[in-house]
């Protein structure tokens, strides 16, 4: 018999979506096993993160894009239950693609019409080979894809930084450079976690730094440099 | 995954006097690190700060706070500043929370259940504690349920994150609090956090643990699509509107969006209602006059304990309400018709006599309130009639009873005298009376 009576505190759906640059390019140097190695580091700090936060019940789902785009998890999947699938590489940068895809997603339905902010992450490094502005219009066409929290992470030089900042919308917020496979971990961990947070229950807020004018209050992104003990030691 | 520190390797205390060895990464937060260590070979907790936080204010406001000492033992208090050979900025080191507490968090997600009696008593402790806190002179800034843990088993409470206390007034540095606690003037940006502010964020917590719901989350919330800053601003900060307002109806809950205050706001007394009431209506107009004061929340979570008793059928705890008078209502887990243990009444208190109370100081001598160390009397079972239960005297003085009838008796210490109706107790400086 249960001690006390009613249930679990009331939560909205966090819908975070992976938007991945599966590309030819992406094959590289490894990047698209980095991708896969640092998503898959996040996934447990995301998992904490969710578990301490009882205002939100974060579903988490992932979409791909090369010749087209594809969703990659289909299913938006309790962080509890998520498990990463690898990418894999082949073709050219359909960027345009992926977020007319995404956008048929975040109608009103299937999309429930009382939610947290969404969280989209776009991951890329090359240029779109397609319309991208089409695909963007048609997410920020959207309610909610007007919305969301939109990151944008560049893996490597050639990466189409005006492009992504165009995705994010706002000019205070950047897109994360990863140069190396470690700068990629604590950009992907960063996103998955301390901009999670934000936009599920938030923590709290200290008196300045934080980029105040959006409508989910993203704490400053980690600060590059020596990010290991070791690099000290 | 840690950042800051190096599993294995040795931080010393600021005046160098005592190494400290860094054992395991417990977790990350927003200011810094924390890492179980040992400090001369007893276990503590040492958090690293990430150099944009570790600024100069910072180390002074830890130096004060260590000065100052704890406000009881319930805080995870600052023990001393820690530095690093190589390693920039500073820690400190605090003691380690033990196990066996559970964050407010898995109260609301329902990962534990503890019983009313214990709740009340985290309650009743987490009180007591932010009015030793606030009585010296410190604000906590950032009273939220990530901060506050608390036994299961029996409502202890620890508080950590005692990093952002600081001196009342004292407005530079520091959070404005964790979002849904912080007060609607610090949301409006009038007003800096403070003793005040933290009064209102303590009655939001106390709602939370008792309701598993936010006091200003009504039909306002519902009607919010994407719940993001400037959704949160309107409800907590410009608009705030108590969702049990009974003045205003504009913000009430509603059922299938917020189950648990329909569910939990009934159970309880009104006295305990209407405190929470005050809270959130004159307690947000009048932030300075109109709260909720935390020796008003201690008075009425320690009568709120004393109110329980078990249904007859089930076994569940319900709250005795003497404003309800003859109507005792329903059982809120079995529905059945509840009947009310034998009660003590001394003076405006009133004491549910179920078969497991018992009296402490804090009932029966005025210098002594709140003293709940030692138990002064205890309902028992007589030993050949279980039929008859009795109040067992626990003291080392004799009780002299009044009975129904006029006859007067000494209860000795060890004895117990029968819970009948209209038994009056003179337990030396205050006298009861038992009603059925």
């Amino acid at each position: 018999m249960p001690k006390l009576p009613g249930g679990e505190l009331a939560s909205r759906p966090l819908h975070f979506i992976w938007i991945a640059d599966c590309s030819g390019s992406m094959g590289v140097d490894g990047k698209i096993q980095q991708l896969n190695f640092a998503i898959r580091d996040a996934i447990p700090h995301m998992q904490k993160v969710a578990e301490d936060n009882p205002n939100a019940a974060v579903l988490v789902r992932a979409i791909k894009f090369s010749n087209g785009a594809q969703w990659h998890i289909a299913q938006p999947t309790p962080i509890a239950e998520f498990k990463w699938l690898d990418l894999e590489t082949m073709g050219v940068t359909d960027m345009g693609m992926a977020l007319t895809m995404l956008a048929e997603q975040l109608k009103i339905p299937p999309m429930s019409e009382r939610a947290l902010p969404p969280v989209l992450v776009l991951i890329s490094d090359g240029r779109p080979t397609d319309d991208f502005q089409k695909g963007l219009n048609a997410l920020l066409g959207e309610p909610w894809g007007r919305k969301a929290v939109r990151l944008a992470i560049a893996i490597g030089e050639d990466a189409d930084y005006e492009v992504l900042q165009r995705f994010i919308g706002h000019p205070e917020l950047k897109p994360l450079q990863a140069n190396s496979p470690e700068a990629l971990v604590r950009h992907i961990r960063w996103v998955s976690t301390a901009v999670l947070k934000s936009a599920s229950s938030p923590a709290s807020q200290p008196r300045e730094g934080g980029l105040t004018r959006l409508n989910v209050p993203i704490p400053a992104p980690p600060e590059p440099g020596p990010d290991a003990a070791e690099d000290v030691w | 995954m840690n950042q800051l520190l190096k599993i294995g390797m040795s931080v010393q205390t600021e005046d160098g006097a005592r190494p400290c060895q860094v054992q395991q990464f417990l977790g990350g937060g927003g200011q810094g690190e924390v890492y179980r260590a040992t400090l001369d070979g007893a276990p503590v907790a040492l958090k690293w700060y990430f150099p944009t936080q570790a600024t100069a204010e910072q180390r002074r406001n830890l130096q004060v706070l260590i000065a100052k000492g704890a406000p009881t033992t319930r805080f995870l208090w600052p023990l001393a500043l820690a530095v690093a050979p190589g390693v920039s900025g500073f820690g400190y080191l605090m003691p380690l929370r033990e196990a066996r507490y559970k964050s407010i968090v898995d109260l609301m997600k329902r990962r534990v259940e503890p019983s009313f009696q214990v709740l009340t008593t985290a309650g009743l402790e987490l009180v007591h504690s932010f009015l030793e806190l606030h009585s010296r002179g410190l604000c906590y800034r950032d009273i939220s349920f990530g901060n506050v843990c608390f036994d299961p088993a029996n409502g202890e409470v620890s508080i950590g994150d005692n990093d952002n206390v600081g001196v009342d007034g004292e407005t530079s540095g520091g959070v404005l609090g964790t979002p849904r606690f912080i007060a609607p003037e610090v949301v409006r940006g009038e007003a800096a956090p403070s003793t005040q502010t933290d009064l209102f964020s303590l009655a939001v917590l106390l709602f939370y643990m008792f309701m598993i719901h936010h006091p200003l989350e009504g039909s306002k919330e519902a009607a919010i699509r994407c719940f993001d800053l400037p959704a949160m601003t309107r409800l907590y900060g410009t608009e705030p509107i108590f969702i049990f307002d009974p003045a205003d109806a504009s913000n009430r809950p509603l059922p299938g969006y917020h189950d648990n205050a329909l569910t939990f706001w009934p159970l309880y007394p009104q006295f305990f209602r209407d405190l929470f009431t005050r809270a959130f209506t004159e307690g947000i107009r009048d932030p300075l006059h109109g709260r909720v004061r935390e020796s008003e929340w201690r008075a009425a979570l320690a009568q709120l304990r004393d109110l329980i008793a078990y249904c007859s059928h089930c076994g569940a705890e319900n709250f005795y309400d003497t404003a309800a008078g003859q109507n005792a209502g329903a059982c809120w887990s079995c529905r059945r018709p509840l009947r009310w243990p034998p009660r003590l009444h001394i003076g405006k208190q009133v004491i549910m006599l179920n078969h497991d109370s018992r009296l402490f100081p804090h009932h029966l001598e005025q210098q002594r309130l709140y003293d709940f160390s030692t138990a002064v009397a205890a309902v028992v079972q007589h030993p050949s009639n279980p039929a008859i239960w009795g109040l067992k005297n626990l003291t080392g003085r004799n009780w002299v009873i009044t009975l129904n009838g006029g006859t007067i008796k000494e209860v000795e210490p060890d004895r117990s005298v029968t819970l009948a109706a209209d038994t009056r107790i003179n337990f030396g400086g205050v006298e009861g009376d038992i009603r059925c």
